[in-house]
């Protein structure tokens, strides 16, 4: 059961991965790849969780923890930068 | 299968350097050189580096992406195009 749940989360973040990397490469605007950015990371944090279910290290929910808090500065900057505030 | 993850992600490294080279856009350019590092940091993780992971993501990630936006930001002439 567990098993099969977790092939299951694999496969919807392997989608999650496929479909934001698909508008990042194809996306007219800066803003497309800007959302796309900002899905893929969330699709990472979800995958090194993942990972440190699987691999039973729970050291890796610490860089999981870290990239989480840290991973919206990115997104934060580059919208100042579009609305001429950096 | 960690094989088969780690070469996905090396694949996604690849995809988001190229793009990150010929992207028109200065912008999309610098959000493609985030996301290569981001994909540096889950591959370190999977690789059984953690630490290696933490420091990657707040610093490629994170700082080197608010950089290079301020340097733009600071050397945008006249004629700059978004």
């Amino acid at each position: 059961m567990a098993e099969s749940i977790l092939l299951a989360a694999a496969a919807l973040v392997f989608l999650g991965v496929l479909l934001g990397a698909t508008r990042l490469v194809l996306g007219p605007t800066v803003i497309d790849r800007v959302a796309a950015v900002d899905m893929l990371t969330v699709m990472s944090i979800s995958m090194i969780s993942l990972y440190a279910l699987v691999a039973g290290r729970l050291i890796y929910l610490d860089a999981a923890l870290v990239y989480g808090v840290l991973s919206f500065l990115a997104v934060i900057a580059v919208a100042r930068f579009l609305e001429r505030g950096l | 299968m960690l094989q088969l993850f780690v070469l996905l992600l090396c694949g996604g490294i690849l995809v988001s350097g190229v793009l990150a080279v010929t992207l028109k856009s200065v912008l999309a350019a610098t959000v493609s050189a985030g996301l290569a590092s981001l994909f540096a940091a889950v591959c370190y993780v999977l690789l059984g580096a953690p630490d290696v992971a933490m420091t990657e993501a707040s610093i490629g990630s994170g700082l080197s992406t608010l950089l290079f936006l301020y340097a733009i930001r600071k050397t945008r002439g006249s004629d700059g195009d978004d």
